[in-house]
């Protein structure tokens, strides 16, 4: 059964902040899809879990060093950067 | 005019590729303001874009798409170029890297105009998701134009581009085709590098092409086919030549009919016209055969929890940190991520990473994404069961025409429910591709959509070809 706590766990793992009344109007709508995906937990527990068949693809390049985006490339999206480097708030 | 035919005019020189650029963006200009269906237009470019092109074929090195001008999906990369995916989180990034698709067209010498609306971040059947305000059908302007790839079909049936990249992950190049009255093709999985496509979900996305013809898409698809390093998934398989069946003899084709696609929840106007079309092929003397997809009950179950769960992990790479929106809000590290999460999504991409983390999370694994992957199973191995004896299936593309503007805003579940006859193509990594076959009484296009064996996309290509061939399409008045 969905409810606000559940809501807050997933909020959590997806590390999205939520006000109140978006998390009433979350759980509303969880509710209405699960009931959906719910269909999938009647399914044939027999049948193999599907997994991407690795001789089709995942033909992996060779292991070998080549030149990547310089740093300066790479960090122009960013809104917040200094020394090359991208700012953050303050970890520990 | 086919793209075959423009390929002539500009190296016999009827047209010039800078002339015909200009018609594009002076349509774009003109129509798009009713439209919506570009974010970015690339005057400028564009027509620097044409000059090159035009150098090229006054030097006799003119290319398959030298000269010709197309609209690209807003989430493919473009070197230089914005690619919001239509979201506040990427409303100002601008890619160092060319997707490999561009690559590949760009040294042929083709003219982007611009990036094409979408719903955001490609999750949606609607294109009204979209950041930057919803798009409009150009055969009525108070509907939607389906999705996610909504821009990339009202530009093609706007007449805003010649032909136009999209992306299909769960029907968003099929189903916006069919509202929009082109053609739409989904190519196998692997057929196509997804390399610089924004990934929604890796296991499902693929890059299509949609244009006016089904001849226009595969044109357009032998130049972006085929391995790509980059891409450990794109396959050795995709070799081209996917126009070689035109105009051969398919009456000797079987093709299958599944039963269930016919089923309740299918409006009668689309039914009608789809059995119109199973009729065509019957007089040209193909076998129809009555075929089963008893599974198709779960697909969209399946479907939601496979691509949410990878959409989950795919989109926890947008923190406001490296890239993308950044909120002011927070005063720590975790709340910096969360507030520019919240402000940086909309409600439909928040309730797909919500779904798939549900679908991951420890409890819920088993019960959901893991009979997902067994559902996955099941549709993979009846589809190969109707290929032993069928070359192509014929299915509609949608329950439903263009729906009015508005209409199903405020319910997800009636919006996941319409994805039921397009996302079994993704899952199982087949090809399949929508053409217009009839109108509704409001003179909304009504699609089909023929579904092929993995890596068969010329057969298909052909047997929609012989259709349009004998078909008159009604041109969108706007």
């Amino acid at each position: 059964m969905f409810n606000s706590d559940l809501t807050k766990h997933l909020a959590e793992l997806s590390k999205i902040e939520f006000t109140d009344d978006e998390l009433e109007r979350m759980t509303s709508d969880m509710t209405d899809i699960i009931a959906i995906m719910d269909k999938a937990c009647n399914f044939d527990s027999a049948v193999k879990p599907y997994a991407l068949d690795a001789v089709d693809y995942n033909d992996l390049r060779s292991d070998s060093h080549e030149m990547s985006y310089p740093t300066e490339k790479i960090i122009e999206n960013a809104k917040n950067v200094k020394n090359n480097s991208f700012v953050v708030p303050k970890v520990v | 005019m086919s793209l075959k035919e423009l390929r002539k005019m500009l190296d016999k020189k009827e047209i010039g590729a800078i002339e015909l650029t200009q018609h594009y963006l002076d349509n774009i200009d003109k129509k798009d303001g009713a439209l919506n269906s570009y974010i970015t237009v690339c005057h400028e470019s564009a027509l620097n874009s044409a000059k090159n092109a035009q150098e090229m074929i006054d030097s006799n090195n003119s290319d398959s798409f030298t000269g010709i001008p197309i609209s690209v999906k807003d989430n493919i990369c473009t070197l230089g170029v914005k690619t919001t995916c239509a979201s506040r989180m990427l409303e100002d990034f601008i890619p160092p890297y060319n997707a490999t698709v561009m690559e590949k067209l760009n040294k042929s010498g083709i003219v982007m105009l611009g990036k094409t609306n979408m719903d955001e971040f490609a999750m949606g059947g609607s294109s009204q998701t979209s950041y930057f305000g919803g798009v409009k059908n150009p055969y009525d302007t108070s509907r939607v134009t389906g999705g996610s790839s909504g821009g990339a079909a009202a530009s093609i049936a706007a007449d805003l581009c010649a032909a136009a990249l999209g992306s299909d992950t769960g029907g968003s190049v099929r189903q916006p085709a069919s509202f929009c009255g082109v053609t739409g093709l989904k190519p196998t999985y692997g057929a196509v590098s997804r390399w610089g496509l924004i990934a929604f979900a890796s296991s499902l996305d693929q890059i299509g092409v949609l244009a006016k013809s089904a001849e226009d898409t595969g044109f357009i698809l032998n130049g972006i086919c085929g391995y790509d390093k980059n891409d450990a998934t794109s396959s050795k398989n995709a070799k081209g030549e996917y126009l070689s069946l035109i105009g051969s003899d398919i009456s000797k084709l079987k093709i299958g009919v599944p039963k269930e696609f016919f089923a309740d929840g299918l409006n009668n106007e689309v039914k009608s016209a789809v059995l119109s079309a199973v009729e065509y092929y019957k007089k040209l003397g193909c076998e129809i055969m009555d075929v089963s997809l008893p599974s198709l009950e779960y697909a969209v179950s399946a479907y939601y929890l496979i691509s949410s769960a990878e959409a989950a992990s795919n989109l926890s790479r947008f923190d406001g940190i490296k890239y993308g929106f950044r909120s002011g809000l927070g005063e720590d590290f975790n709340d910096l991520i969360k507030n520019s999460r919240r402000e940086g999504f909309g409600g439909e991409v928040k309730r797909r990473i919500m779904l798939g983390n549900y679908a991951l999370c420890s409890g819920y694994y088993d019960a959901y994404y893991k009979n997902a992957t067994r559902i996955r199973t099941q549709i993979r191995a009846e589809y190969a069961s109707i290929f032993e004896k069928c070359d192509v299936i014929l299915t509609p593309t949608a329950p439903t025409t263009a729906y009015k503007i508005g209409e199903q805003e405020n319910d997800p579940v009636k919006m996941y429910l319409a994805d039921i006859y397009t996302v079994t193509v993704n899952i199982a990594g087949l090809p399949a591709i929508s053409t217009t076959c009839g109108y509704d009484k409001n003179d909304m296009p009504i699609g089909m959509s023929l579904i092929g064996r993995a890596f068969d996309e010329k057969t298909i290509i052909a047997v929609c070809d012989r259709f349009e061939h004998d078909f008159t399409r009604k041109e969108a008045e706007i």
